[in-house]
């Protein structure tokens, strides 16, 4: 809404554009000289008050994170972009803006120890690339509305070649090439009509002594013509490679992730979110397929998520989570199936008094908290140790 | 008009005031600023007894430029006027889709209303699928109005004049031009007149698939897998250009990155209007002239940055918000 204000306001002294020069100001002298985390907390609060600050987004940390964070104060980790905001090094966290059509490669990437993180975000695929994949990368598969097939988030073990990486072309691989089984809400009443259309169709031909049929509806037009998983559900948990055999992740339920730990405010010194393919499903809801990556001093936690709604029907979340501890060289995989029935869930909100149950809905955080859980799986991989 | 708030009447004062108001009520749609309610409503009242005397398959002269979806991206809306000379000069139709996942619907809507009530016979409006309240309630337009104005009484207006958008278009009785496509229950163009338009779209029937239907590579009319609505191929465009002895069908509905696309031998064009399409997508965006001749030419056009030169915020950017996720 602030932006709106701002659109609608005439000429005459703004504000905030002298408030935007002075940070601009501001960051550019503090960027001259490395200064540690906690002393930027400190300044943090006086420049997140402005809204539209421009050029790119700058959160606001949250009050506990002065007083622990500061402690580990000691840099270890290389911004590997400069043409990125500048790094905690130099006063700020990385935040990746998308880049749409210009020709500006944007790859940022950041390393700690023996870890290198890195991600790229390119627009969807064009006809051309979206043709290879249609005729032989995916054959087969009507491929979904959006992809954004050059994007990928990667996450490298330089020491022992290992890395795990999430992209649209593998994790469209794992749609299955058969009939999803699930139809949209009203399919019942369109074929009914199409069917009962059909029929009186039919008698009139031959009442009519007609052997030619009078509408283009035969039986064919009622058959599905290429069986796929319209929802483009996918079970994809990323990408490994490796360059020796013993660096494979070992199956252990009893595993969980150390939530303590990473719902502490500690410093984020990288962050992105990027979606890798979405599908509005002809106007029936939606299948999104989308990673967030953050990373601290010490661990960093990945969520690929995987959101389908069908309107009226059904709702699914795949999360996979990747965690890495960086100084035990520790990864951890968890990963979670859930599915609610669309119209249980929506009552389940109701009950929580919102004057639009539906916005519930849309949220995939709102529904993974509160849709059942139908698998979890646990992997680890210890690099140190891997017997 | 009267846009003074003696209650929801409307009146047609002397049309050089009219125009005047319009006028004026454009400067302020492309600024983005808010119009009020009883203006929006008389807009509304106004445009309904335009597009109620036009018929389900309007006749236009070329030349013309067709465009595709424009899906609430004012900004870039200025910009394809901008690019092809603009309502002033050129004519244009207006394929669907003007509402719903931009953050300016409303805007959008009334700046092509306007312009319709202020040159009737250089602008035709063909309703998209998410011109019907059902679409609108999901997919932004309700939520912008009620952001924008606390109530629904806005989106209640625009959906009476949904209603009354024509379903398609003819140029020269040479191009047909629709949202969606064809209908296993349409043969001829001729057969499009007789639906009854003026309602809420149907979940099945002619007007249905004319709005949803998607070409493909299939070799009949097949049903798509998700249940329901139809897919039709080369065979289907093929009959249908002879049938109604046309060369090509132009239809917005489906997402390409360089803006349009042709299909099955340049029988089919798919033209899409709105670049970097929800603000991230970065693909391009395109219209379509045909000239005297009927030939086509292509005009491609990019998004409008997302900040001004001063660094101020033209469109609210969708950039990573950064949270402690779980």
């Amino acid at each position: 809404m602030a932006e709106k204000r701002d659109i609608r306001r005439g000429p005459g002294i703004r504000t905030v554009e002298i408030n935007a020069a002075r940070q601009v100001h501001a960051r550019t002298v503090r960027a001259r000289i490395p200064i540690d985390i906690g002393a930027i907390d400190s300044q943090e609060p006086a420049t997140s008050t402005a809204i539209s600050a421009p050029r790119f987004v700058q959160p606001a940390l949250p009050q506990s994170s002065r007083q622990p964070s500061a402690a580990h104060s000691h840099v270890r980790h290389t911004c590997n972009n400069p043409r990125n905001p500048p790094c905690a090094h130099c006063g700020t966290m990385i935040v990746p803006s998308p880049v749409a059509t210009l020709p500006l490669e944007d790859h940022p990437s950041l390393t700690i120890n023996n870890w290198t993180i890195s991600t790229k975000k390119k627009p969807i695929l064009n006809s051309q690339e979206l043709e290879d994949w249609e005729n032989n990368k995916l054959k087969g598969l009507t491929l979904p509305e959006m992809i954004f097939g050059n994007s990928f988030v990667r996450i490298q073990e330089k020491t022992r070649n290992w890395s795990i990486e999430f992209n649209a072309l593998d994790a469209l691989r794992e749609v299955k090439l058969k009939d999803s089984g699930i139809r949209v809400s009203y399919s019942k009443k369109w074929m009914d009509s199409k069917q009962q259309k059909q029929r009186q169709q039919q008698r009139l031909s031959i009442a009519l002594g007609s052997s030619q049929p009078l509408s283009d509806i035969d039986d064919s037009a009622l058959q599905i013509a290429r069986h796929y998983d319209w929802t483009y559900t996918t079970k994809y948990k990323g990408t490994e490679t490796s360059g020796s055999k013993k660096y494979k992740f070992k199956k252990d339920d009893s595993q969980t992730l150390p939530i303590d730990k990473l719902a502490r405010p500690d410093h984020i010194l990288f962050y992105d979110d990027m979606i890798l393919f979405e599908d509005e499903l002809a106007d029936n809801g939606i299948s999104i397929f989308n990673i967030k990556i953050r990373v601290m001093n010490e661990r960093l936690l990945l969520l690929s998520r995987f959101f389908l709604r069908v309107d009226d029907v059904l709702i699914r979340v795949v999360d996979t989570r990747i965690v890495v501890e960086f100084d035990e060289n520790k990864v951890i995989r968890e990963y979670k199936e859930m599915e609610g029935d669309y119209k249980t869930l929506l009552t389940k909100h109701k009950m929580s008094h919102s004057h639009d149950p539906k916005a519930a809905l849309r949220d995939s955080n709102w529904v993974a908290a509160n849709i059942p859980l139908i698998t979890r799986e646990c992997e680890i991989l210890n690099l140190n140790d891997p017997n | 008009m009267n846009c003074n708030n003696s209650g929801k009447t409307y009146m047609v004062t002397l049309e050089g005031t009219r125009q005047m108001n319009l006028d004026k009520i454009i400067i302020l749609l492309k600024q983005g600023k808010h119009i009020r309610e009883d203006c929006v409503y008389s807009l509304c009242i106004q445009a309904q007894e335009l597009l109620m005397n036009e018929s389900n398959v309007t006749h236009v002269d070329t030349p013309v430029t067709i465009c595709g979806d424009i899906h609430g991206q004012l900004h870039d809306l200025l910009t394809l006027f901008e690019k092809s000379g603009g309502v002033e000069k050129s004519r244009y139709i207006f394929l669907g889709d003007f509402v719903d996942r931009g953050f300016y619907s409303l805007e959008s809507f009334l700046l092509l209303l306007c312009y319709k009530l202020r040159y009737p016979d250089r602008i035709t409006l063909i309703r998209g699928n998410h011109e019907t309240r059902q679409i609108t309630k999901v997919y932004g337009f309700y939520d912008e109005i009620m952001r924008k104005y606390g109530n629904s009484n806005v989106w209640r207006y625009c959906c009476e004049v949904f209603d009354y958008l024509s379903l398609g278009a003819i140029i020269n009785e040479r191009v047909f031009c629709i949202h969606g496509g064809l209908s296993p229950d349409i043969t001829t163009i001729d057969e499009i007149r007789s639906i009854d338009r003026k309602q809420e779209v149907p979940h099945e029937g002619a007007m249905c698939d004319l709005l949803w239907s998607d070409p493909d590579e299939v070799d009949t009319w097949s049903l798509s897998p998700r249940g329901a609505g139809f897919l039709f191929g080369k065979g289907e465009v093929d009959q249908f250009l002879q049938t109604n002895n046309i060369e090509l069908i132009a239809r917005a509905h489906q997402l390409v990155m360089e803006g349009y696309k042709e299909m099955f031998d340049g029988g089919l064009v798919t033209v899409w209007s709105a670049p970097n399409y929800c603000y991230r997508c970065g693909n391009v965006a395109a219209v379509l002239t045909i000239d005297g001749q009927l030939e086509r030419s292509y005009t491609i056009f990019d998004a409008v940055q997302s900040q001004n030169g001063m660094g101020h915020t033209i469109i609210p950017t969708k950039k990573p918000q950064m949270d402690y996720f779980l």
